[in-house]
Order: C-alpha cells, then structure tokens, then sequence
C-alpha cells in the first residue's frame, strides 16, 4: 500500500520550548547554543535533564549529532534519536517522528533542536567552507551556477508570474507583513526595524526575480523543542500542543521526470495526507507559520496548504487576509525566517507553541487553538514535511 | 569563455558517459532500451520501467526556455565574471518534462518558448559544461 491515510496518532505533545538569542555572531559553538536551548525547554516543561530518552535533530551545514549531546548531558539510556541529513525541508519531519516515537512508547521524552551558526559559522552553499555532504544531484547543476536555493525558487517564482500575472510587489507584500509582525518581537532580528513596499522594490537584486528582500536571513542561533506523552503533559506547567497531524515525504523538484508544471504548488501533495493525517480542513486552521526561505514559497504554501485558489494569493494579501491583527488566517506571526530569523525553520514550532499557549504577548493571535507549521515545501532536495498543532 | 573553477562536476559510474559526452561536445541522455524512456540527470535506473537497460544518445539539443532568473549575486567563483547573468531553464525538445538548467549566452531577453540550442563547452576530458543559445540569433559561443 502507498502510503497510509489513517489518523496520525496523537498521543504526543509540545510541552516545553527553549531557544538562545538570534544574532549574526554567537560567538559560541553550535555545540554550547544547542546545550543552552535544549536546557532552555527542558526547564520550560518543568523537567529534567534526566527526564530525557530521546533527541531529533537536522541539518546541512553546522550541527551537533544527537550522541554527542547525550555524551554532554549524561544521558546513558538514550532509546531514540534522529540526526536527518538536510535542510528546512525536514524541519518538520523530526517533530512527526518524534511524536511517533512518543506516542509508540519507544521514549518519553524527546528534545527535538536545531542549533546553527549559519552567518558566522559554515553559511549556506559553500560561501564560508564547505558543507558537510553534498547531495548528489548539485553536480548537474553546479556547471551553470544554479546552485543556490534562492536561485531555484526565484525559478519557479517566474514560472508563477508567468501563469498568473503575479508581481514583484506580491512577493514585496509577504516581506512587509513579515517584518511588520517583527516589529514587537523580543527574539526577531528585526525588532524594531519596519520595512515599506518601497524599500522592498529598492533593494538590490539577488536572483531577479528575487530582490535581497526576497530572502531570509543568515542567523546563528539555537531552538529546542520537548515532546512527550500527550497524558503526561497534561500536568506540566504549560498548555500541551497536541501533534495532531504530520506529514512528511517527497514534493518535487528540476531533476523528476514526469512533472511540468513549475507554478504549481509542490506542498499540495503533503497537504492533501496533511489534513487526512489531522481529520481537519483548511478552514480549521487558526494560524499558520509557514516556511519562509524566501517570499515566494509563503505564496505558494498558501495555495498548497488550500488557504487561497491558484493565483489569489496576491489579492488576498492586499485585503490584509494573512495579517496578524485582523486577519483570517494570521500567518508568520513572529515574522518568520525572512524577519525573526532563520533557525532552519524550527523557530516556526517555538511560535505556533507559544502562540496555542496564548503566551505571545502584542504578537497573540486572537484565534490560538489550531496551528499550521511547515518545512520547506519541496523544492530542491524533493522533501517537504508539516505539522499540525493542537492545544489542549 | 571557462575562467576559474573551483566546484567540478564529480562523475561516477552513473553519470560518467553524460560528462565525457560533454567534454567530447555532446549532449547525450540516458535512453531506454526497452520502454523509450529519456531520463535526465542520469541515474542507475530509467525513471519510467525502472530498468538498467540503459544507454546514452546524442540528442538534438533544441529546446524552449520555459523559466529563467538574471544571476545578480552567484557563490559561484567559475561564475563570478559573468554577474549579471541569465540562467535558463530548458526543456528539452526530445521529452518535455526534462529541463535543464543552463546560462543564456548573448544579449537576447529571455522569455517563455525562446528557441535555443545547447553551446557545450569542454571543461577537461572528462566533463564539459552545458550553455543555451538563442536560435534565431547569430550568436555563439
């Protein structure tokens, strides 16, 4: 059978979440922000270090392997863990299948991070060393230069406009709501700092269609999530976030034969086992933090994930129907990679946690119950991977 | 027209006859023997019967561009020179949902449906480099 369309099981919650400053120099390894961040949400849970069985991780450039924070923390009957090769695209993959580890009852307690210097340390596609592993099919781009990913969605990004008439000041749209919900972050590197349509169309081109506002930030930084039974997190301080539904898989990319549509979404197929994995709909959904790379795949998402028909994302925009205040479906609320930072997507789960908590301050959704969280939605690698979060 | 180049194709068994085909001034693509298949990046297996009964043959090297971003800022060294750039993605006139990526060579504005022809370039004897061409125009390499 091809894939099971049965209810994800739901036995798992987010119950702690702990992240270390967002900057541009930590000045620390990745090994000490992962140690501080994970430490950070162990204690937000109310637990202990001994408490944990269990730690997922990601990554492409810098990171710390699973064992050799178990080695840092003493734990000794570490019974699960993940260290997933690739990017933004996993992101989400090492939640559901922490949550299945969880609700399996192979651990208890499972510390899901990403802890990067991805400005001071090894930035993306070898501009500051080389990476860890490179996937075999760059080389068939690399004689062209089409190697970075911002190359590759600007690519699709034409592909879009060309069907749909969609404009630069669409994609600018996305860069504004995001630094305008920032603007109140206490964590975002943009705090502070707001940003008008028209400092997006002067700002200088990366990959026409993409404008340097079109990409995300390069940060070092650290997240840490804790999982743990959904029974057992009833009695820790703070509301469970009940993984609801996960989905994770392949999306589409340049070098899969048999597909000829660029403009088309390559999250709907993830979204479609999504939903099924949840038993909800799109209409359930009270917010979403969507994976924000660059602007493009925000729009694309929207489409894909059923928030908006093909092609009208960009009146929708206009109508202020992803704003935070106001908004029918308030989208990157902490102002995602392109303005808090890019911690390779995980500070998406620290938000939508402390949004379902109602614990977000100026940035609380009025509407907090259900929330949408996803990776990278399919481009380059293949992979795309989401969540649904419920509070309890 | 090569300068400096720091990232080389890494041939392996699979992949080995596409880049020599290259260094030798061809585009050849993985054929099936027993379905027809085309499959590009060349892999261990046809991407439709999933056969190994494979074997490369040279195509016409036509096709259409079918997106395309101007390269303002690559991490490329052997692409440096040319920022500004236009990297093409193409499809291949022999299986449309092939598309291969490629910088456009000479002045032309790219847009949807633009006919161009493959510009090989060897790089050494064992791999070459890949470039589009527009067809109407005088151009070349």
């Amino acid at each position: 059978m091809a894939g099971s369309r049965e209810q994800f099981p739901q036995g798992a919650a987010i119950a702690g979440i702990g992240c270390t400053e967002f900057s541009k120099a930590s000045g620390v390894t990745p090994f000490k922000l992962a140690t501080r961040a994970v430490k950070a949400a162990i204690a937000d849970a109310g637990l202990e270090i001994s408490d944990i069985d269990g730690l997922c991780t990601y990554g492409t450039n810098d990171s710390v392997s699973p064992n050799l924070l178990a080695q840092a923390f003493g734990i000794t009957s570490l019974s699960f863990y993940l260290d997933q090769w690739m990017g933004g695209s996993v992101s989400m993959s090492i939640i559901g299948q922490a949550a299945l580890a969880v609700s399996a009852g192979v651990a208890d307690c499972v510390v899901c991070y990403r802890a990067i210097n991805g400005r001071s340390g090894i930035r993306k596609n070898a501009s500051g060393g080389p990476p860890a592993r490179v996937p075999w099919d760059i080389q068939f781009k690399m004689p062209s230069g089409y190697m970075v990913p911002a190359q590759e969605m600007a690519m699709n990004a034409r592909a879009h406009m060309l069907r749909y008439g969609t404009k630069h000041e669409d994609f600018g749209r996305i860069a504004v709501l995001s630094r305008t919900n920032a603007l109140d972050n206490e964590r975002a590197m943009m705090k502070g700092r707001p940003l008008t349509l028209e400092d997006y169309m002067a700002s200088e081109w990366i990959a026409e269609p993409f404008h340097k506002l079109d990409c995300c930030l390069e940060s070092d930084g650290a997240v840490a999530v804790v999982m743990t039974s959904a029974d057992r997190a009833s009695g820790l301080p703070h509301r469970p976030a009940i993984v609801q539904g996960a989905a994770w898989g392949g999306g589409i990319n340049m070098a899969n034969n048999g597909f000829s549509e660029l403009a088309q979404s390559p999250a709907r197929p993830i979204a479609q086992r999504l939903y099924a994995s949840a038993g909800l709909r799109p209409s359930n959904i009270d917010f979403a933090e969507l994976y924000d790379c660059f602007t493009y795949p925000v729009l694309s998402q929207l489409e894909g994930y059923g928030f908006a028909k093909e092609g009208g994302v960009p009146d929708m925009l206009k109508s202020g129907a992803f704003d935070r205040s106001g908004g029918v479906l308030p989208i990157n609320t902490h102002g995602g990679l392109l303005s808090e930072a890019y911690i390779h997507g995980l500070n998406h789960v620290y938000e939508a946690v402390e949004q379902i908590r109602g614990d977000a301050g100026t940035r609380q959704v009025k509407k907090h119950d259900i929330a949408l969280v996803t990776g990278q939605l399919g481009y380059v690698s293949g992979y795309s991977s989401a969540v649904i979060l419920r509070g309890q | 027209m090569i300068s400096e180049r720091r990232i080389k194709p890494l041939p392996d068994e699979d992949s080995r006859d596409y880049w020599r085909a290259l260094a030798e001034g061809r585009l050849d693509i993985q054929h099936c023997r027993d379905c027809g298949q085309r499959t590009w990046p060349p892999r261990p297996v046809c991407s439709k019967c999933f056969g190994e009964n494979l074997q490369f043959n040279t195509v016409s090297g036509a096709g259409e561009i079918y997106s395309w971003i101007v390269v303002y800022r690559s991490t490329m060294p052997h692409m440096m020179p040319y920022v500004p750039y236009t990297l093409a993605l193409v499809r291949l006139d022999e299986q449309h949902d092939i598309y291969i990526p490629g910088r456009l060579l000479g002045d032309a504005v790219a847009e949807r449906g633009m006919r161009v022809r493959a510009v090989i370039e060897k790089i050494d004897d064992e791999t070459g480099d890949l470039a589009w061409s527009p067809l109407s125009s005088a151009n070349r390499a």
